[in-house]
C-alpha cells in the first residue's frame, strides 16, 4: 500500500476519533444524567408485511451517547494503529451510522417522566433509504462514465429527464415498467449528446454536463407549464408499488428498509452487484478501466476506445435516467427543480467512494442519512440549523477532494479527451 | 518474419515524415533504424505497427502485402512493439497489462487470472524473463516496467519487435541487461527493428544499420561503420563527437552544500547529508542511476523543494529554503531535467519563453506593462546569437524540434550575468548535433570563469565533460572521483560501493 493512501487512512482514523470525542461529550456528558432518550421499531403501517413487533426503548442519554462516542473513537483509533488495507469505507459509514443515532437520541432526550418525544428507528431508515437509492443511481451512473474516462456532471440533468419522462409515461400507462423504460432512454440519449459532443467534437466535458442540467432544468419548467399543468391527467402522481419480499420483511427493522420496497430498489442492488463485479471481474471492466486510465496503451492493443467511451457513456445515461424514474416514484409527480441537486451529490458520493461501486453505495448511505435529517429534524425541534446538516456531503466531498484527509486518485484519463494521431 | 517495406510514404499536410523508406528485416536479426529525433523514425513504426496508415507504399510480412485497419491487426499478424513511453496502465498487475487485448476468459466473460499468471510464467521462463504477474506495474522500477512490455509483445506471439529507444529511460546496467535480453530473442529466431539515436549502442548490437534522415533512408551498412562516419550519415556533416577542452582553472568555491538533507513526496530522505562544492571554473558532473536523489538535490539547490536541514551557500550568501525567484536573481542559471513541465511554457511564443525568467523586469516591462518591442529585440538577438531554428520569434514554442527547445532555455539562462550554472539531463532526448552544441556552450562557460554543476545519468556525457565526477547512490555521494577514472570503478560507485574519494 502506498504511503499515501496510508496517510488518508490515518487522516479518516484522526477524523472518526475527534468525531467520536465531540460526540461523547457534546451529545453524551453535556445532557445531564436527567435526560432520556426513547427509540421505536415499528413501521407506522400494520400491514400484513409488517414486521414483528419490538418494544420501546429508552436509555439514558448521557450514557448511551458516551458509549457511542467512545466507540466510534475506538474505531477511529483502531484505524490509527492497524491502518487496514480493505475495509476503511465500511467502518467510516459505520461512524457516520452511529453519529447520526448519537444526534437523534440527544435530540428527543426528554427529562421529564413520562417521554414525550422519540425516533422511530425504522421510520427514518425507510425515509432515508429513498434517497439513498437515488444516490446510488447517479454514482453508479458516473463510475460508469469516469471509469472509462468521462467525467458526467449532467448526471442532475438525466435525473430530471427521467423524472418528467416517467412521470408522465407512468401515468398514462399506470406501468412502472415502461415508465423506467422510458427513463432510462432519455437518460442514454442524454448520454449519446455528451459522449458525442465530448468524444466527437472534443468539447469540454465540464461544460457540456452543465449545459445538458441547464437544458433540461429549463426544458422541465416549460414543459410543465406548457402540458403538465393544462393537462394534469400526465401527472396525476403514482407512488411505485412496493414489492414486500415474503418472510424477510419480518425482520424488524431491517425487513421493512430492505425487503419492503418498490421494484426500482432492487434493480439498484441487481446493478450494483452487477457494475461491481463487470468492472473487476470480466474482460469488459479490464477494457473499460484500461481505457480510463491510459486510452493509448488501450488503443495499441486494439481496444476500440471512443467505442468503449461511447458505450459506457450511454449505458451511465441509462442508470442515471433510471434514478430519475425511481426519484419520482418515492415522489408521486413531477415538480420543476425538485432533484434539488441530488445529482451533485451522487457525484460526490462517487468521489468519496472512490470511483468504486461498493464506495459509491456506502457514500450513499451517509449522504442519504445526513438529506434525510436535514429534511426532517425540524419534527425534533432541534436547535441544529437545518442547513448545516445539508451542507454535510459538500463538506465532506470538499474534505475528500481537497485532500484534507488524504488524496483520491481518479481514473488517470478522467476527463481528457482522446484523439487519435 | 521477414518483414519487408517498399516505398512507404507518410505525409502530414505539407511535411513528409516517410519518403519511399525501403527496407528489410530477416528473421533472426537485429535491424537498426538509426536517425536524428525529427527524422522519421516513430512515424515509420507506428505505420508498420499500424497507428498510422501510409499514404504510399506497402508492407510485406513473409511476402504477403498487409494492411493495417489498427494496431490490433499488427499485433494479430505477429508485430509486437515496446513503446518510447510505456504503454502500460500503471495501477494494473503484470498480469493485467500483459493480457490486455486477449484476455483469457471463463463463463460469462469472467477475467481468468489464474490462467493469465500461467501463461506470463511460461513466456518469462521460455525467453528468461523474470517478473511478478502480480506486482503493480507503478511500483515496478523502469527497467522491469519494459521487461513487462517486451513479455506484453511476446505473450501476443510477436515474431517481430519494434523497440523505439529503448535505452532513453534505462540505467547503464538495464541496458546491458537489454542488450542480452535482444540478442537472446534474436537468438531464438525473433526479428527485432531497433530504433535509437546512440551510435554505441548501435554499434554494440546491430546485426545491420539503416540510417535515415529527413525521411528517406540515407543508406544502409554495417554496425561496424566508424562512429563519427554514422554520425555524418545521420546529421548531414561532419560533427565532432568528443568535447574539446583545455584543463580547468577551479578558483573559489561558488555553490556549496553542507549536510544538506532533502525529502522526496514520499517523506523519505531522498538526499541524505550531501556536502558538495562547485568552484568557479570548474564543471562537477553529479553521475548516478537516475532516481537516486539527484533531482530532489537540484530542486532544493533552486529553491523549488524545502531543505530539511543543512546549509547551501551561492556566493557565500545562504540561499537555503529560498524561493526559485531570489535564487535565480542571485546569479543561478537552471537547465531543468524536464523541459515540458518545468522551464518552458509550449503554448507560449519563443520569444516570451526567452524572458520568462524576467518578464516583469526592466527592460522587458516597466511598470507592470510589458515592453514587446524589448522582448521581440532581445529574442531576434538570441535567436541568432544561438542558432535556433524557428519560422519566427512569435512562433510558439511547440511548433520547435526538441533540440531547439532545449536551445531555447540554454540560450535564455546564459543571456544574463550568472555565477553558477545547473544543469539536469541538458542533452536528454536531443540528437547529436544538438549536443554537441550544448556541450560546447557549458565548456564555453566554464571557461569564462562560471561555476557548473552538471547531473547526468549518461556516463558518457559526465566523462565526456566533468572536471570532477560525484557519483550519488541512494542519496549520497558515494565519491569524488578525477574523470580519467575507469567506468567499471565509477559503474561500482553508482550502484553504492563507497570510494575512497578526496574532498
Amino acid at each position: 500500500m502506498s504511503t499515501v493512501s496510508r496517510r488518508r487512512t490515518r487522516g479518516i482514523g484522526v477524523f472518526m476519533a475527534l468525531l467520536g470525542l465531540v460526540t461523547a461529550l457534546g451529545f453524551g456528558l453535556a445532557s445531564g444524567s436527567a435526560a432520556r432518550s426513547s427509540l421505536t421499531f415499528n413501521p407506522v403501517d400494520l400491514s400484513a408485511s409488517a414486521p414483528l413487533h419490538l418494544g420501546t426503548l429508552t436509555l439514558p442519554t448521557a450514557i448511551a451517547n458516551l458509549v457511542l462516542g467512545l466507540a466510534m473513537a475506538a474505531l477511529g483509533v483502531e484505524l490509527l494503529v492497524r491502518v487496514p488495507r480493505r475495509g476503511v469505507m465500511a467502518r467510516f459509514g459505520a461512524v457516520a451510522l452511529l453519529f447520526f443515532l448519537a444526534l437523534l437520541l440527544w435530540a428527543v432526550r426528554t427529562t421529564g417522566p413520562a417521554p414525550i418525544n422519540f425516533v422511530n428507528v425504522t421510520a427514518v431508515l425507510v425515509g432515508a433509504s429513498a434517497l439513498t437509492m437515488v444516490l446510488i443511481f447517479g454514482s453508479l451512473s458516473g463510475v460508469l462514465c469516469e471509469r472509462a474516462g468521462v467525467v458526467n456532471i449532467a448526471i442532475e440533468g438525466q435525473f430530471i429527464g427521467g423524472a418528467f419522462i416517467g412521470s408522465m409515461v407512468a401515468s398514462t400507462t399506470h406501468d412502472f415498467f415502461f415508465a423506467a423504460v422510458a427513463g432510462g432512454a432519455v437518460g442514454g440519449l442524454l448520454g449519446l449528446v455528451l459522449a458525442f459532443l465530448s468524444l466527437r467534437y472534443l468539447s469540454d466535458q465540464i461544460i457540456v454536463g452543465v449545459v445538458l442540467v441547464t437544458l433540461l432544468s429549463g426544458l422541465s419548467s416549460y414543459l410543465n407549464l406548457q402540458v403538465l399543468t393544462p393537462f394534469p391527467q400526465y401527472n396525476t402522481g403514482n407512488l411505485a408499488p412496493n414489492l414486500p419480499i415474503p418472510l424477510l420483511t419480518k425482520i424488524p427493522v431491517l425487513g421493512p428498509v430492505l425487503f419492503d420496497q418498490s421494484g426500482f430498489f432492487y434493480l439498484m442492488i441487481v446493478l450494483v452487484a452487477a457494475v461491481s463485479y463487470g468492472l473487476f471481474q470480466t474482460r469488459w471492466g479490464l477494457r473499460v478501466r484500461a481505457v480510463g486510465e491510459h486510452p493509448q496503451a488501450a488503443a495499441t492493443v486494439g481496444i476500440k476506445v471512443i467505442g468503449v467511451r461511447y458505450a459506457n457513456v450511454i449505458l451511465g445515461g441509462v442508470v442515471a435516467g433510471l434514478g430519475g424514474v425511481a426519484f419520482m416514484a418515492t415522489q408521486g409527480q413531477f415538480q420543476p427543480g425538485y432533484t434539488s441537486g441530488l445529482g451533485y451529490i451522487a457525484l460526490a458520493a462517487l468521489i468519496f467512494g472512490r470511483w468504486r461501486p461498493s464506495g459509491a453505495v456506502v457514500a450513499s448511505i451517509v449522504f442519504g442519512l445526513s438529506l434525510y435529517l436535514s429534511y426532517n429534524l425540524q419534527t425534533f425541534q432541534v436547535p441544529v440549523s437545518t442547513e448545516v446538516l445539508g451542507m454535510v456531503p459538500y463538506l465532506i466531498t470538499i474534505a475528500v477532494v481537497s485532500g484534507l484527509i488524504g488524496r483520491v486518485r481518479p481514473p488517470a484519463a478522467d476527463g481528457v479527451p482522446y484523439q487519435r494521431d | 518474419m521477414r518483414l519487408e517495406l517498399r516505398g512507404i510514404t507518410k505525409r502530414f499536410g505539407t511535411l513528409t515524415a516517410n519518403d519511399h523508406i525501403d527496407l528489410t528485416v530477416e528473421p533472426g536479426q537485429i535491424h537498426c533504424v538509426l536517425g536524428e529525433n525529427g527524422a522519421g523514425k516513430s512515424t515509420l513504426m507506428n505505420v508498420v505497427f499500424g497507428l498510422l496508415h501510409p499514404d504510399d507504399g506497402e508492407i510485406l510480412i513473409d511476402g504477403v502485402p498487409q494492411r493495417f485497419a489498427n494496431s490490433g491487426d499488427a499485433v494479430r499478424r505477429g508485430i509486437g512493439m515496446v513503446h518510447q513511453h510505456f504503454m502500460l496502465v500503471p495501477v494494473f498487475t503484470v498480469a493485467e497489462n500483459v493480457v490486455l487485448g486477449f484476455e483469457p476468459t471463463s463463463r460469462l466473460g469472467r477475467l481468468d487470472r489464474a490462467r493469465a499468471r500461467q501463461e506470463i510464467r511460461h513466456t518469462s521462463q521460455q525467453f528468461n524473463l523474470e517478473v511478478d504477474p502480480d506486482a503493480i506495474v507503478e511500483n515496478l522500477p523502469v527497467g522491469l516496467q519494459q521487461r513487462v512490455e517486451i513479455l506484453k509483445a511476446l505473450n501476443h506471439d510477436a515474431e517481430l519487435l519494434i523497440l523505439d529507444e529503448p535505452t532513453a529511460v534505462l540505467t547503464p546496467q538495464e541496458i546491458d541487461a537489454l542488450m542480452a535480453i535482444m540478442r537472446s530473442l534474436a537468438a531464438s529466431g525473433k526479428s527485432i527493428l531497433f530504433i535509437s539515436h546512440k551510435l554505441k549502442e548501435v554499434r554494440a548490437i546491430s546485426d545491420v544499420v539503416t540510417v535515415i534522415r529527413q525521411g528517406r533512408v540515407v543508406d544502409q551498412v554495417p554496425p561496424t561503420t566508424g562512429e563519427s562516419t554514422l554520425a555524418s550519415l545521420m546529421v548531414g556533416r561532419d560533427v565532432t563527437l568528443t568535447v574539446s577542452k583545455e584543463a580547468a582553472a577551479p578558483g573559489a568555491p561558488v555553490l556549496e552544500l553542507d549536510d544538506v538533507v532533502v525529502r522526496d513526496d514520499r517523506g523519505l530522505a531522498a538526499v541524505d547529508h550531501v556536502s558538495l562544492r562547485v568552484h568557479a571554473g570548474e564543471i562537477l558532473a553529479l553521475a548516478g542511476v537516475q532516481g537516486n536523489g539527484q533531482t530532489e538535490l537540484v530542486e532544493a539547490i533552486v529553491g523549488m523543494r524545502p531543505v530539511e536541514s543543512g546549509r547551501i551557500t551561492l556566493g557565500g550568501q545562504d540561499v537555503t529554503g529560498a524561493t526559485p525567484r531570489s535564487v535565480l536573481d542571485s546569479g543561478l542559471g537552471h537547465i531543468p531535467e524536464d523541459r515540458h513541465r518545468y522551464g518552458l511554457v509550449l503554448s507560449l511564443s519563443v520569444a516570451d519563453n526567452l524572458v520568462l525568467n524576467a518578464p516583469r523586469r526592466a527592460p522587458f516591462a516597466h511598470r507592470g506593462t510589458r515592453n514587446l518591442a524589448a522582448v521581440r529585440g532581445n529574442a531576434e538577438s538570441l535567436v541568432s546569437r544561438f542558432d535556433i531554428r524557428t519560422t519566427s520569434v512569435q512562433a510558439p514554442l511547440s511548433s520547435l524540434s526538441g533540440g531547439n527547445q532545449q536551445k531555447v532555455i540554454v540560450a535564455r539562462e546564459l543571456s544574463r550575468p550568472l555565477q553558477v550554472l545547473v544543469a539536469s539531463q541538458p542533452t536528454r532526448g536531443l540528437d547529436v548535433g544538438s549536443i554537441e552544441y550544448v556541450h560546447r556552450q557549458i565548456v564555453e562557460q566554464r571557461n569564462e570563469g562560471l561555476a557548473v554543476l552538471i547531473v547526468s545519468s549518461e556516463l558518457d556525457e559526465v566523462m565526456a565533460l566533468g572536471d570532477r565526477i560525484a557519483v550519488m547512490h541512494a542519496g549520497q555521494i558515494t565519491g569524488v572521483v578525477d574523470p580519467s577514472t575507469s567506468r567499471e570503478r565509477i559503474g561500482l560507485l553508482m550502484a553504492g560501493a563507497t570510494g575512497d574519494g578526496h574532498e
